[in-house]
């Protein structure tokens, strides 16, 4: 079996508070496996740790108990980095960089260079749809726009591992399904991805599997679609039916065992909705 | 897909990613041209002054420009190391320097490698203005000598004092010093930030520190006076400990004025032992900014 992408084994953080005597516990004995290609959405409300979390696995911050690791390698190692991005919530990058100095700057603290590096950076520009943006200063950029410049700098050593610290936080729709897509993308060309979002619907398109964090603690973890399936429920969506068909299927339901829950017109999200009236990025 | 290249534990090219980048940014900064001007008007304007004799002219002029030299670029170096790293904590830029592979000792020799830069940058600028400024006094004093006085050798001997005050050589030590004073400050603030929370708090504790520099000097002798002839050793005791704690934290820094005497110039063995304090003052600090910042949580 291949190494797993993350591992965290029993992670405790508490924080002191300056000046008091009490203390914060962000995570409580978390433990949890992302295995390599899966995209895994951690969920919780407003500080329940899942920043606290990605910081830990990333080395930015030391866990009080507890040991994470990236591809095998302990979090508290440099090396652990190579193979890994991240993205933090609400990024500032330098406003005085240009959208490909940018690129370039992360890409040489990665050890790339020359005519590499060029290439490199051209390659996430058009990735991200910055080209045309690429000599701008990032003083300039939308919100949507610095997310975009966040995910190609932490793509840019063509790591394996992805960290998103809400990815699509403060972007409107449209700039939304764009990262969505992006991800989505990524997860194509087999890149773990780790991923914290308050959007639960676009947590449920692209994860494979979910953890729910609730004051620190791991509530509950496993396979999106075992975790939300309702077990004796069967959907079915008819397009043009006859009101005597309709009538007909009822019947044959009040016959059976069975129980009509509900029945109406499917609705299109709003988000969907949204975008084919503004004429979105949606295809 | 793997790494390509085995990750190195100091890689020079990293430090000099971060340092560029430092320097980049206090150099698109508005205050550092806001400081520049006025040390360029400065200089300009000590031009003005004349009065007396030909050679105190000069002399005035020259330790007012100096002086005025020396106060901008540690202004500069504190001002400008006081904002890179809590503006980096502030706005998460840190965050995804720290994320890749960079260990944090780069990190901070890049950062502290980026001002120097800009410390020099700045002195590459006021020093022509200071030989521009120093030549026309030169030959407006020449000019004026040579009406006023008659041919004769107190003439000659007249003009050869101006030439011998004007713009030399010897300046250049002095310069180097005034430089190694602000890249003593400059590290020192820069150890300051890797503790404090804020920008102001750093220039404000920084200054602090840098005022007792320059008295620490009678403060030690006093100290020192009053061990000799105090009569409580417990006293005494605590009076030493105190000073040395003081002298190691607290930069010597009347040490390094050291030109105040009339031609600006600096004996080479002076020149020598106070460059080699400004280079282990500016070591220890940083030294000592990089085990806190080492165990920092961000
Ligand atoms: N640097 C810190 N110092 C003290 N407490 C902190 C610090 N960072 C986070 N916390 C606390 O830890 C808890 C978890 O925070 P966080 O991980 O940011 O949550 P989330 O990302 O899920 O919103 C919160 O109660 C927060 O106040
Ligand atoms: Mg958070």
């Amino acid at each position: 079996m291949s190494t797993p992408a993350i591992t965290i084994q029993k992670l405790t953080k508490i924080y002191p508070i300056p000046f008091k005597r009490e203390k914060v516990t962000a995570v409580r004995e978390l433990s949890l496996t992302v295995e390599p290609g899966q995209v895994y959405g951690l969920l919780g409300p407003n500080g329940s740790g899942k920043s606290t979390t990605m910081k830990i696995v990333l080395g930015l911050v030391a866990p009080t108990a507890g040991r994470t690791e990236i591809f095998g390698r302990d979090s508290r190692t440099v090396e652990s980095r190579e193979d890994v991005g991240f993205l933090p919530e609400n990024p500032y990058f330098y406003k005085f960089l240009t959208g490909a100095e940018t690129l370039a700057f992360y890409g040489k603290l990665c050890g790339l260079g020359g005519a590499r590096l060029r290439e490199r950076t051209r390659e996430l520009l058009a990735l991200v749809g910055l080209e045309n943006a690429a000599d701008r200063r990032l003083g300039g950029y939308s919100k949507g726009m610095l997310q975009r410049i966040g995910l190609a700098q932490a793509m840019v050593q063509e790591p394996r591992l992805l960290v998103l610290d809400e990815p699509t936080a403060g972007v409107d729709p449209a700039g939304s399904r764009e990262i969505r897509d992006l991800i989505l993308d990524f997860k194509k060309r087999g890149i773990t991805v780790l991923l914290c979002s308050h959007l639960l619907e676009q947590v449920q398109e692209i994860c494979d599997r979910i953890g729910i964090l609730h004051q620190g603690v791991l509530v509950r973890e496993g396979q999106l679609d075992e975790l939300i399936s309702i077990e004796n429920q069967t959907e079915m969506i008819l397009e043009n039916p006859t009101p005597e068909l309709l009538a007909e299927i009822r019947a044959m339901v009040g016959r059976s065992k069975g129980r009509v829950v509900e029945e109406g017109r499917p609705k299109r999200t709003l988000e969907r909705y949204f975008l084919e009236v503004t004429g979105g990025s949606d295809e | 897909m793997t790494a390509a290249t085995q990750h190195k534990t100091f890689s020079l090219a990293r430090v000099f990613a971060i340092a560029s980048n430092t320097l980049l940014e206090l150099v698109r900064l508005k205050v550092f041209y806001f400081l520049l001007c006025f040390a360029l008007l400065f200089i300009a304007v000590s031009l003005a002054t004349s009065t007396l004799t030909f050679q105190e002219q000069f002399h005035s002029m020259k330790s007012m420009a100096l002086g005025g030299m020396s106060m901008f670029t540690l202004l500069l170096a504190v001002l400008s190391t006081a904002m890179i790293i809590p503006k980096d904590i502030e706005e998460r830029t840190l965050y995804t320097i720290l994320a890749k592979p960079v260990p944090r000792f780069e990190y901070l020799l890049g950062k502290l490698g980026g001002v120097l830069a800009m410390l020099l940058v700045a002195m590459a600028l006021m020093i022509p203005m200071l030989v521009l400024v120093l030549y026309v006094k030169e030959q407006s004093s020449l000019a004026a000598a040579s009406r006023s006085l008659a041919p004769g050798p107190d003439r000659d001997a007249a003009l050869e004092q101006i030439r011998l005050a004007a713009f030399s050589a010897d300046l250049i030590p002095g310069l180097i010093i005034i430089y190694l004073k602000a890249a003593v400050c400059a590290s020192l603030t820069l150890l300051v930030s890797t503790f404090a929370t804020s920008s102001i708090f750093t220039i404000i504790v920084s200054c602090m520190v840098i005022i007792c520099g320059y008295v620490q000097h009678f403060a030690r002798e006093h100290a020192l006076g009053a061990v000799a002839v105090g009569t409580v050793s417990v006293m005494n005791f605590l009076v030493k400990g105190v000073t040395i704690l003081a002298m190691l934290m607290i930069p010597d820094l009347w040490a390094f004025d050291i030109l105040d005497d009339a031609t600006g110039a600096l004996p080479l063995d002076l020149f020598a032992q106070t460059a080699s304090l400004g280079g282990v003052y500016i070591a220890a600090y940083f030294l000592i900014g990089y085990l806190i910042f080492a165990g920092k949580e961000l």
